[in-house]
């Protein structure tokens, strides 16, 4: 729904307003759930397992239920229930095995956090451990041992999903387009490699956290930290069986999500011990330990990449197998392997393509979504790909990428026809190009820093796509309410993680009304009694969906309050203007009305009233979207394409692999930017989150599977001192034209292919060659001691013909 | 351990266990739980308060080694409501997103502020590489730190290409 | 969150040591509480106490003893060390190592003998003191005695402390006042990170003293050798001291190649003091 205004006479939409919800965070007021406190409220603690895989041959609780002050004890044996996102498959607290280290196997409620760890130390557990599966090729295998032997009877959704009864395979999705061997016949070159990458764990900075209460009378509240309120009670209510006015979900503040708290997690066991409990609310909080392996993280992937290309660098085939490694539970696992799927191309027209995407069970703390939903870890793969093949047949990677950038008539993956409105990749990537000036001479400061530190500077330029992963009917809806006063409050239940859509959404709602900003108010926590629906917080489509639903529920308001203003003024509803404090008549503005005057129903002089309280409702849904075939994944899955690219500058120490980004450059096309403060900060936060997780985070186990970094000693994130030293955004603008003042979601964009920048801008500068993340110092040392002939990296070049220029 | 302890200017004469973490009398003894525990182990900065003076990470201090100590947590930075320089400059520059490491890395920018008033980038991201943020990419909030120290050449801005 | 124990703050190092006479195998000692408590928070038993030593009044902070050297006591945080006037003009290496630990707020708090105590093999101000040749006082209620730092460690984590012991001093030697010394420690990132392989060298007095940490079980100082020592045979006889092993955190090969490079960094940058 393109707002035909143009850009000089946007009064908010466009701007850096402040936003909505800093003050109270940066004075310490902003409340999160593990600051909420009830009268009887008790601590939840969970016994985990140290094995990889065992049978639970016996748990005795006796002495933790004989511990004063322990008021409830639960083991996987009292709780019948799974719970599954897509796949129904989990189970609240193991039951008969544990399939990942870390797992909850039982669980407690006391009256104090001591009393409750001392009750889990008093649990003992007897395990018969078994023997793991911990890497996805493997569990693929015939005959390897399966990490849900009854995966044949789970429900699932069925329309979208296709899981291998007798395997680990949670699901397959496949995608074709074309003909694969007559591209591969057409091809002069075929390249063919696999990227691998660890799982990671999203970090936020608030571990996840919940209290349950669930009232004799089967009425539950649940306070958590999560991103979806209406998935967390939906979920819960399926699991559980109840109807959802039974399950009320309250969201406070949120100290960060990045997917993690997608979906569910500790609601239903915080609720199950609440009941057990007599009704006590239950508080569970996870340690930062329990957060790396009790809660879920990123899947990890195998992703063998086949491609042909011409001589004069056209990509004619590529053949995909990804392996997901899903870890125990398939969770949002089986989605983001779809999602990744259709994606997995990357932004360029590739006419023959065949892509399996597997999800795999393994026997490791379980994937769920995370910023990028599968993009940060395929486009690894495909964007290093990208390189390679360009250094092949002799073509520069920008280059290369730009002839085969998908443009308007281009066919996607899907099937799906872009168009000039969907956006700009090849735009995108100039940007960034530019910034930081990629195939130009380096400048004679950086020429000099090499010269004298024998360190080598290397760029690279990368580009991305991605579109919503979500289901193709997902909608949502805002309320509007005008108080007294004249201001007013909208209530949605997309969730403010921090990512500050609720404020670009108080932006759009303000110049849809033709209010200021400062008048719309939206209450940063979440009520799912109180607030209309929304699917999750999640995909970067919030921004879209919700905005157009705040301009519907703008326009519904104006609507009503137009009726009665026409009534009021005796004159015609078309006849009538409005500004920031009244309806007039447009050809006689000294009649008028004021919005005080009408918001909760008009007063006559002589008391007689009408109209009503001024209740604007706007719900929007995806729409002309499809379900994928099964067979071949066609369809129409993308509410909207955010194309984007960063450019990459780094120094590498060819003797120590030590290396230093020097500058990055995002640009992302968003369409419009509501609020540009808003976008940089989400650009450069992502991208930063992003070369956390090229540079140093991964999760390592040993052998038997155990978890051997759960914890910031050895799982480290990027600090202050890790950003590059200089960091550039770009945003550029082809508006969607359906999307609020044509504005498109750009949340998660930045996180994805900045790993790819890196490896293949380390290539350039020293020809280190790397398939493996993380990237670390010791990695790059690795490579380039054991590369046989190398590819001349394009810094040896530069220096070479430096040299001979001055000769 | 009855603890006598001074906290944004208040005088406190209270009851703790001897176990208790300071960040958890604050918390849980005091109400004030502006500052908020990260990770518990020192790490990650998101329990940072000011004791004597110094910025310390409240989740590895004893509540009774607190005894007869000043403390500042970012309950005390807005008196009687008014923000101070360095909250106005986070909020006007969207440095705080989620806002879960925001008090713990205001009382870092703060404590560092008042011995170097006129820090460069470098020493600015060596003053809060103790403090984790996942949101912001620390970006916006260099540049805050900058605009409260008076030393912004230019506006950093989202390039429209 | 710990398991309950007791806290008790002497105020003299006689009342100390009289509590460690009774208890010592049953307390820790307290001082920044960067390692000892965030050991605990995983530990199965509590103690029964945890020793505060900060309130102890007869303990020194940093100062310059005539006949010894420089004086440091159990109070003094890193970030004592590192803005100490006297430590950066006179014992400047000490300061740089205080420098490279942890963030400004663990600095604020963890001491250069809470490091030496906890004595984990990468010990930021382990190497410095090795390579200052530094020595530690310890008392008990029985007497006072002392350790060169190079016989402090004797294992993973494990020193030569009694369980009715303190450690109230470590002192670096008057003759190494103004030796020129520098560090080089190995990390993951560039924020805050633990050593995994870090070098001190000094050079002074025509000698060459080197200390290296993270490549054995404790921290380890070469024998001294001539100023004029070539480098390599510098670090061939740091792998002959050197016992590194694979972890998540590196492997023993990267971490001996890189002592060898920080060896050669710091041979070139160190001008011995004239």
């Amino acid at each position: 729904m393109l707002e035909k205004v143009p850009a000089s006479e946007l009064k908010c939409v466009g701007h850096g307003t402040e936003r909505i919800d800093t003050v109270e965070k940066v004075t310490g007021a902003a409340y999160y759930t593990g600051d909420l406190c009830f009268p009887g409220m008790l601590f939840g603690k969970v016994k985990r397992s140290p094995h990889a895989k065992a049978r639970i041959v016996h748990i005795d609780t006796s002495r933790a239920r004989a511990l004063p002050g322990v008021h409830a004890v639960l083991t996987g044996a009292d709780l019948d229930v799974r719970v599954g996102l897509y796949l129904v498959d989990k189970y609240v607290l193991a039951r008969d095995v544990v399939r990942h280290f870390g797992e909850a196997v039982a669980a407690v409620a006391a009256e104090s956090p001591e009393i409750a760890r001392k009750a889990v130390d008093l649990i003992q557990v007897e395990y018969e451990p078994m023997t793991p599966v911990l890497d996805p090729a493997e569990a693929v295998k015939n005959g390897a041992p399966l990490v849900h032997p009854d995966l044949g009877s789970y429900d699932y959704v069925q329309e979208v999903f296709s899981p291998v009864g007798g395997t680990n395979i949670a699901n397959i999705s496949k995608y074709r387009k074309g003909d694969i061997e007559k591209g591969f016949a057409e091809a002069d070159v075929i390249v063919e490699r696999e990227y691998t990458n660890p799982s990671v764990q999203h970090v936020p900075m608030e571990t996840h956290v919940s209290i349950g209460q669930w009232q004799p009378g089967d009425k539950i509240q649940i306070w958590t930290s999560a991103q979806s309120p209406f998935t967390v009670r939906n979920l819960f209510c399926h699991s559980f069986k109840l109807s959802h006015n039974q399950v009320r979900v309250f969201i406070p503040y949120v100290g960060g999500g990045f997917g993690g708290k997608a979906g569910i997690h500790l609601e239903p066991l915080a609720c199950c011990l609440s009941r057990a409990a007599g009704g006590r609310p239950v508080k569970i909080q996870a340690t930062r330990e329990e957060e790396f392996s009790l809660l879920p993280c990123r899947s990890g992937l195998v992703n063998r990449i086949k491609t042909g290309v011409t001589r004069d660098g056209r990509i004619v085939a590529q053949q995909m197998t990804m392996l997901w490694d899903a870890g125990a539970y398939a969770d949002y696992a089986v989605n983001v392997t779809r999602a990744s799927g259709y994606s997995a191309a990357g932004p360029y027209e590739i006419p023959n393509a065949h892509i399996d995407a597997y999800t795999v069970y393994t026997n490791k703390p379980f994937g769920t979504a995370y910023r990028g939903f599968g993009h940060v870890e395929f486009s690894w793969g495909t964007e290093r790909h990208m390189t390679i093949l360009a250094r092949a047949i002799g073509m520069d990677p920008l280059e290369f990428r730009k002839r085969n950038a998908l443009r308007p008539g281009s066919i996607t993956l899907t099937g799906e026809v872009i168009r000039e409105h969907t956006g700009n990749v090849t735009k995108c990537m100039d940007t960034v190009a530019r910034a930081i000036g990629y195939g130009e001479p380096l400048s004679k400061e950086l020429e000099d820093r090499e010269a004298r530190t024998g360190k080598r500077i290397g760029k690279a330029v990368v580009a991305l796509h991605k579109a919503p992963a979500m289901p193709p009917f997902t909608g949502t809806a805002v309320v509007l309410r005008m108080n007294e006063d004249g201001t007013v409050i909208a209530t949605l239940s997309l969730t403010e993680i921090g990512a500050g859509t609720y404020t670009s959404i108080a932006q759009i709602i303000a110049e849809a009304l033709k209010f200021p900003v400062e008048r719309i108010k939206i209450p940063i926590e979440n009520d799912t009694d109180r607030d209309p629906y929304d699917w999750q917080t999640v995909a970067s489509k919030g921004l879209m969906l919700c905005g157009n639903a705040g301009i519907l529920a703008a326009r519904d308001l104006l609507n009503k309050a137009y009726d009665m203003a026409a009534q009021v003024l005796r004159a015609n509803p078309c006849d009538l203007d409005h500004d920031a404090d009244r309806i007039f008549v447009r050809h006689a503005p000294d009649q008028s009305v004021t919005f005080r005057s009408l918001a909760v129903g008009y007063a006559y002089p002589n008391g007689s009233g009408i109209g009503g309280p001024l209740v604007g409702v706007g719900r929007y849904i995806a729409q002309g979207l499809t379900n994928l075939d099964k067979e071949t994944g066609q369809g129409l899955p993308a509410l909207d394409w955010t194309y984007g690219a960063h450019g990459l500058v780094v120094e590498v120490d060819p003797i120590t692999g030590e290396y230093e980004v020097l500058k990055v450059a995002s640009a992302f096309d968003v369409g419009k930017a509501i609020n540009p403060l808003a976008v940089r900060g989400q650009i450069i936060g992502g991208m930063i989150q992003g070369l956390g997780t090229a540079m140093c985070e991964g999760y390592i186990y040993d052998a038997a599977g155990k978890l051997l970094n759960p914890n910031f000693t050895d799982n480290k994130i990027p600090t202050s001192l890790d950003m590059p030293a200089e960091i550039e955004a770009y945003v550029v603008e082809t508006p969607q034209i359906d999307g609020p003042y044509g504005a498109r979601g750009v949340g998660e964009h930045s996180m994805i292919a900045i790993c790819a920048a890196l490896g293949n801008a380390i290539q350039d500068a020293c020809g280190a060659d790397l398939t493996k993340m993380p990237i670390r110092w010791e990695d790059v040392w690795r490579a380039l001691k054991t590369a046989g002939p190398q590819v001349e990296s394009s810094a040896t070049i530069r220096n070479r013909a430096a040299c001979n220029t001055r000769k | 351990m009855r603890i006598r302890v001074r906290v944004n200017g208040r005088e406190y004469h209270q009851e703790a266990p001897d176990h208790w973490t300071l960040l958890r009398f604050l918390r849980e003894g005091l109400g004030l739980t502006g500052t908020k525990e990260g990770c518990g182990a020192g790490e990650c900065g998101a329990c940072t308060i000011i004791m004597d003076g110094r910025t310390v990470n409240s989740c590895l201090v004893l509540a009774p080694e607190a005894d007869g100590a000043t403390i500042e947590t970012i309950e005390g930075q807005a008196e009687g409501g008014k923000l101070t320089r360095l909250q106005e400059a986070l909020h006007k520059h969207h440095a705080v997103q989620c806002g879960f490491c925001t008090p713990g890395m205001v009382m870092s920018i703060e404590a560092f502020l008042r011995v170097n008033p006129r820090p460069t980038v470098a020493e600015i991201k060596e003053a809060i590489e103790g403090n984790f943020c996942r949101c912001t990419g620390y970006q916006q909030i260099i540049e805050a730190v900058q605009e409260v120290t008076g030393q912004r050449q230019e506006q950093e801005e989202l390039g429209h290409a | 969150m710990f398991h309950p124990f007791s806290y008790v703050a002497p105020r003299t190092k006689s009342e100390l040591l009289g509590i460690l006479r009774d208890d010592g195998d049953r307390s820790r000692l307290l001082a920044g509480g960067t390692d000892v408590l965030a050991e605990l928070r995983f530990a199965r038993e509590a103690p029964k106490l945890v020793i505060d030593i900060k309130k102890v009044r007869d303990f020194q902070g940093i100062r310059l003893v005539e006949g010894e050297g420089l004086s440091i006591g159990p109070r003094a945080t890193c970030t004592d060390v590192l803005e100490s006037p006297v430590v950066r003009q006179r014992y400047p290496l000490l300061a740089i190592a205080a420098g490279k630990l942890g963030s400004p707020q663990l600095r604020n708090r963890a001491t250069p003998i809470g490091n030496l105590c906890t004595a984990s093999p990468c010990a930021d101000m382990a190497a410095a003191f090795l390579a200052l040749g530094a020595w530690v006082e310890l008392e008990s209620a029985q007497g006072v005695r002392r350790v060169p730092v190079d016989s402090f460690f004797v294992g993973v984590k494990q020193t030569v402390v009694e369980p009715d012991e303190v450690v109230t001093r470590v002192v670096v030697p008057a003759d190494m006042e103004g030796a020129a010394g520098d560090m080089e420690k190995l990390k993951r990132i560039r924020g805050h990170d633990l050593a995994l392989a870090s070098v001190a060298l000094v050079k002074h007095g025509g000698k060459l003293r080197v200390a290296i940490g993270s490549c054995a079980p404790t921290p380890v100082v070469l024998p001294e050798l001539p100023i004029e020592t070539p480098v390599e045979e510098v670090v061939a006889e740091a792998h002959k001291v050197i016992k590194p092993i694979d972890d998540v955190r590196a492997s023993a090969e990267y971490r001996t190649f890189m002592v060898g490079v920080f060896i050669e960094r710091l041979m070139a940058r160190i001008e011995p003091q004239q």
